[in-house]
């Protein structure tokens, strides 16, 4: 009697009715088969359970979106003529520290979370966000000893975030892994070539040291209230990024202005995860820390969700802020003696669009983006 | 019953008819049809969701930039193109090792109390992911089309072969990642 080869019955696993009737016939007759089978349907569930992935549901439609711009870019590419080669040789390259605060703001409150100080930035990524909201900040208010307090151990899975500056779009998108947004048509004033900042995915972890943290108060002479016991030696892990920032930067396009007049930031939003402390009990600890101001504390607890919504810093007396919609969803519309800006989340990615335009400019791209 | 535990799809399958009344353009539809399955597909190979779309995209614009929409050969060309892509992308250690400790603590994932154990996790996959980079291209594609989902016609159509072979290959592919990983981690 011939029996079932191991591919048969490896199909047999998967695909039970794609049996013929000869083979299911000999199947349940034969007392060797059987074993045989079970040890093979054995080793399939194993290596099921080695390949097992989390979940997750592709966005077909979105990805059909960046497809199709990166066909429509291919086909209208074409080389640079002599002019454009030497606009490029010539363009100033990118710098942060020139940018208006419109956009440095959008930029911090994008890339670290909250750019305002060490333990703001501890607090504010224990959470997943899912909306925004404004509080005020003085820069000034924050004691400059805070930076030097050491609350433990910080490690980056691998390194840290790193932001790579690029000049081309396909290669930002690929470095990313988020979609270029374009706005529909640009602002007068807003021109000249886009430059691209990529931020790769960064996991972090802080673990929380009261010895450290009384060591290096003692060092910098600032007196600390002993970490409780819920805080001391927990663990807190921070997911950020990946985010894309493009940038508009020649203002008038005379290849001397620097200045970005437009700025669109993405990012999925950071988020935190504990294994010892809660959400209050370090929101408690971290806001009543040396160097925090009152006055920004306060809003932070007034926060109704905080595991939920993320701050977003103004500075006193330079913006205002508004609430508005963007294509439906809430928003927080800053505005700015230099600029304006508005942000918005979006099924977990966080968008900002600022800089030197008025606040219907900037709502205009929000709204057109793509 | 047991033999029906492997085939669990991962992916929505849209319906086709659906699909062909509401979009016109062939490059669409096949994209709507297809782009499931083909990110399904790098994703069980690379275990790292943005890495597993960045392929997804790329496969869909080589095919678009060679082939029409409407050959009967799209499906497979594509399946074959997203694992053989995927399975390059780990065979690049180095980059892989980068993506995958992001990947432990994905924030799309529900939060779960003890990070150790998400490293750990990320930690398995990445060991399982060496294993399958060490093993022959067309076994580790057998062996991933099948897990991604794909019935036993569609890795044969992928991959070239005949149907009857696959159930065999699979089953030596299996014994192979097997050993791999074993090797890899002695007790």
């Amino acid at each position: 009697m011939r029996h079932l080869s191991d591919g048969t019955l490896r199909r047999i696993y998967d695909e039970p009715l794609a049996l013929t009737a000869a083979d299911q016939a000999h199947f349940d007759e034969c007392a060797e088969c059987k074993p045989r089978f079970h040890v093979i349907a054995n080793d399939a569930r194993a290596t099921t359970g080695l390949l097992q992935v989390p979940a997750f549901e592709p966005q077909a439609p979105a990805a059909l979106a960046v497809v199709r711009t990166r066909i429509k870019r291919e086909e209208t590419a074409r080389p640079p003529r002599w002019y454009e080669r030497w606009l490029g040789r010539t363009s100033p390259r990118w710098r942060p520290m020139a940018t208006p605060a419109i956009a440095v703001l959008l930029a911090a409150a994008l890339l670290t979370g909250l750019g305002v100080s060490g333990i703001a930035q501890s607090l504010f990524r224990i959470f997943e966000p899912k909306q925004l909201q404004a509080v005020t900040v003085s820069p000034s208010d924050f004691a400059q000893t805070t930076a030097l307090l050491d609350y433990g151990q910080v490690k980056w899975l691998p390194d840290a975030p790193k932001l790579q500056q690029l000049t081309d779009a396909a290669t930002a998108q690929t470095q990313s892994g988020l979609p270029v947004l374009m706005p529909a048509s640009l602002p007068n004033g807003v021109s000249g070539p886009v430059s691209y900042g990529a931020v790769s995915r960064a996991t972090g972890s802080l673990t929380f040291d009261a010895a450290r943290l009384q060591a290096s108060a003692l060092k910098a002479s600032v007196r600390v209230s002993p970490m409780p016991s819920t805080i001391n030696g927990s663990t807190l892990v921070v997911n950020a990024g990946p985010a894309l920032i493009e940038v508009w930067g020649m203002a008038g396009g005379t290849g001397i202005a620097s200045v970005p007049t437009l700025v669109i930031a993405q990012t999925r939003v950071p988020t935190v995860d504990s294994n010892g402390a809660t959400t209050a009990q370090l929101e408690d600890y971290l806001l009543s820390q040396p160097g925090v101001p009152p006055e920004l504390a306060a809003q932070v607890r007034a926060i109704k969700d905080p595991s939920t919504t993320l701050p977003i810093p103004i500075p006193k007396g330079l913006a205002t802020t508004e609430s508005v919609q963007v294509n439906g969803m809430p928003a927080t519309l800053i505005k700015a003696v230099l600029g304006a800006g508005v942000v918005w989340v979006k099924n977990g990615v966080i968008y900002a669009v600022g800089g030197q335009l008025t606040p219907d400019q900037v709502l205009a791209i929000a709204t057109s983006l793509h | 019953m047991l033999q029906m535990e492997a085939w669990r799809p991962t992916v929505t399958r849209a319906s086709l008819g659906a699909i062909n009344r509401r979009v016109p353009d062939p490059f669409e539809r096949l994209f709507l049809q297809e782009y499931p399955k083909v990110v399904a597909i790098a994703y069980r190979v690379l275990a790292d969701r943005p890495a597993a779309e960045d392929v997804a995209q790329e496969v869909f614009l080589k095919f678009h930039r060679s082939y029409s929409p409407d050959s009967e050969r799209a499906s497979g060309w594509l399946h074959a193109a997203a694992v053989h892509s995927a399975l390059n992308v780990i065979r690049g250690e180095r980059r892989r090792a980068l993506r995958e400790t992001a990947h432990a603590l994905d924030p799309a994932r529900p939060t779960i109390a003890s990070p150790e154990r998400l490293v750990e996790e990320a930690e398995q996959r990445r060991e399982v992911r060496r294993a399958l980079s060490r093993l022959p291209q067309r076994t580790a594609a057998v062996l991933m089309l099948r897990h991604s989902g794909l019935s036993y016609a569609e890795v044969a159509t992928a991959l070239g072969i005949k149907v009857g072979n696959v159930g065999t290959l699979l089953r030596r592919a299996e014994e192979a990642l097997r050993k791999e990983v074993k090797r890899a981690t002695p007790e």
